[in-house]
């Protein structure tokens, strides 16, 4: 008698997010519906199985109590977790430069006083659970997630490029917005994974695939104000992607 | 009929080896490229094994023949480094089937301030180029390096004539001016020694804490070589595939020396400038002897931050920094 063998589960779930990387999954869904089988998505499917997942992509940061309690329960029903997008992996724009303010006051201007928004200060999924792979982008590369979610059916860690963006805009050999047109451009510390898409159009990379390796945010500081930016604007640039306040407020600009 | 690359313009500054179709489209002021021609041989990313799930072979791509038209002396003198490498024992066969496929037209040139070819002995054309064109204004001096490029000259006979004395002037005038145009000129031969010297120089702490680690100064290098190895599954019709891809690496990035076990022998970018700065200089002290540095200059108009720039080092760690280094380092 043959075993009929079921094809992977994956489940694609969001948190405190845009839904921007939903709509690439779901855009994409088509070219791996062969592969796999739809168990959870509750974004583009009514029918929805959080049980025994083989693999989950989890979109948006952990900013509600509820939050928290998804997140742990998808940890522990999957055998890879998936952070996709800049919000689940970074925190992004609630964790980043709205960081300066506190989540209380936040929920105070916003909502009302006394308002039963239970808001938390907005984190990455890594704060609570582990994560095994993490995929930036605001919103994601569309290849870049079929090369992650091919790599996880054959049990392979993804590679993931953490180089920054001006290796793939040199590969392109655009002239350097930075250069030629001081541009405020944050290829140097932004991770690639877009192919350089603004500089290749004649704009500044703005970071939103959130920091690179190790990114050098002094110099990058430095160089930026050199050319004439104000400090505050480069920090406000630098952080609305994913550069933690804390890192900020530390900055060391020689000028 | 393969294709024909040859300088276009990319952006105000800026001229990339693109593929070109008429003669209008080519940039014949470009001094440098942005890419050195490295990227026809050993391109920046290209797959070297695949797997159609059962079995894993070698990628072999078939390559037409084509020619680059408009390569100067230093990119000619980039790529008989790169030969060096690539073509020795062991050979990599898919620089090799690229590298046999070409066709190589050099193209004389006048230096900018950034240049110093000639002070890395990279300012002549020597060997590497199937035709090297020397511009003499109203026509050019053909130099033809062997049987095929000779065939080539035979098939369009009607546009030249056999060079008379007075071209050979003009071409020994050509040479000889732009010999005195230079404006770096020391002796490349103390490199190594200087460097030797310099390697505690507080220079290397204040060019680090500025360099971002963007690696923008290895890609465009015509000898920079490094590149890493990644695995990468795919989505293919039917089943999953997966290729071994080479793709540029650069000394630069934080991950290049990093090992086993968390430890990274170049950590930060102060580190990782210095040891850029000896490669580039100093070489390896390799059996091949391979010159590091062809003196394109162009690093030092990649870098966002100001801070490639080998002359200025050089004259710097030769401790006269005010001096212009006419034909020696102390
Ligand atoms: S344009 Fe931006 S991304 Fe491109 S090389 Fe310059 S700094 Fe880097
Ligand atoms: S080190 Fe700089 S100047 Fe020397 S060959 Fe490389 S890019 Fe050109
Ligand atoms: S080690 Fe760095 S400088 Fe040397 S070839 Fe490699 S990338 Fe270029
Ligand atoms: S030396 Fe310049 S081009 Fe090279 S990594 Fe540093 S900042 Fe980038």
């Amino acid at each position: 008698m043959q075993i009929e063998r079921r094809l992977p589960r994956i489940a694609v779930q969001g948190l405190t997010g845009c839904a921007g990387e939903l709509l690439v999954i779901l855009e994409n869904l088509g070219s791996v519906l062969p592969f796999v089988q739809v168990a959870s998505f509750p974004f583009a499917q009514s029918k929805n199985d959080l049980s025994d997942i083989d693999i989950a992509f989890v979109e948006g940061s952990v900013s509600q109590k509820h939050d928290i309690d998804s997140i742990k329960e998808i940890r522990a029903r999957s055998k890879w977790l998936v952070a996709v997008g800049n919000c689940a992996v970074h925190g992004c724009v609630q964790s980043s430069t709205c960081s300066r303010y506190k989540a209380k006051e936040l929920v105070e201007a916003v909502y009302a006083k006394d308002s039963p928004i239970e808001a938390l200060d907005a984190k990455p999924l890594s704060s609570y659970v582990n994560v095994d792979v993490e995929l930036s982008g605001c919103p994601i590369d569309k290849n870049q997630f079929l090369a992650v979610l091919a790599s996880l059916l054959k049990d392979h860690l993804p590679y993931i490029i953490d180089r920054p963006v001006c290796l793939e805009c040199k590969m392109r050999e655009n002239g350097c917005v930075l250069i030629e047109k001081n541009l405020p451009c944050l290829g140097p510390v932004t991770a690639a994974g877009c192919g350089a898409l603004c500089p290749s159009f004649e704009a500044a990379c703005y970071g939103c695939f959130g920091p690179c390796k190790d990114p050098q945010l002094n110099a990058m500081a430095t160089v930026l104000s050199e050319k004439g930016y104000n400090l505050s604007d480069i920090l406000v640039r630098l952080g609305t992607f994913g550069i933690p306040e804390q890192v900020l407020s530390n900055l060391d600009v020689k000028r | 009929m393969g294709s024909v690359y040859a300088p276009v313009r990319v952006s105000d500054q800026s001229f990339a080896f693109r593929s070109v179709r008429d003669e209008a489209e080519i940039a014949f002021e470009a001094l440098r490229t942005i890419l050195p021609p490295k990227k026809f041989f050993y391109p920046a990313k290209e797959t070297i094994l695949e797997c159609d799930g059962d079995e894993v072979k070698e990628h072999i791509e078939v390559v037409e023949p084509f020619a680059v038209f408009g390569v100067h002396p230093c990119d000619l003198a980039g790529l008989n480094a790169l030969d060096k490498i690539f073509l020795s024992t062991p050979q990599d066969s898919h620089y090799q089937r690229r590298r046999r496929a070409a066709f190589i037209i050099g193209l004389s040139c006048l230096p900018d301030k950034h240049c110093f070819c000639k002070a890395m002995k990279a300012d002549a054309p020597g060997k590497g180029y199937d035709l090297f064109l020397t511009d003499l204004e109203d026509k050019y001096f053909v130099q033809v390096n062997n049987q095929e490029a000779f065939e080539f000259i035979l098939s369009c006979k009607e546009f030249m004539h056999l060079a008379s004395d007075q071209d050979n002037q003009g071409y020994k005038k050509f040479w000889n001016d732009r010999d005195s145009m230079f404006e770096h000129n020391f002796d490349s031969a103390q490199l190594p020694n200087l460097m030797d010297l310099g390697w505690d120089h507080p220079l290397w702490q204040e060019l680090g804490e500025r360099c971002l680690s963007c690696g923008n100064c290895t890609p465009v290098c015509p000898t920079c070589y490094c590149f890493d190895m990644t695995d990468v599954a795919m989505f293919n019709s039917e089943k999953v595939e997966a290729e071994r891809q080479r793709v540029w690496d650069s000394c630069q990035f934080s991950g290049f020396a990093a090992v086993a076990g968390g430890e990274n022998f170049r950590p930060g970018p102060v580190d990782r400038l210095k040891f850029w700065y000896r490669h580039k200089l100093h070489g390896f002290e390799d059996p091949i002897e391979i010159p590091s540095c062809v003196g394109c200059g162009r690093c030092t108009v990649s870098c966002p931050s100001g801070i490639d720039d080998l002359p200025g080092v050089i004259r710097i760690l030769a401790g006269r920094p005010q001096l212009n280094l006419e034909g020696e380092i102390a």
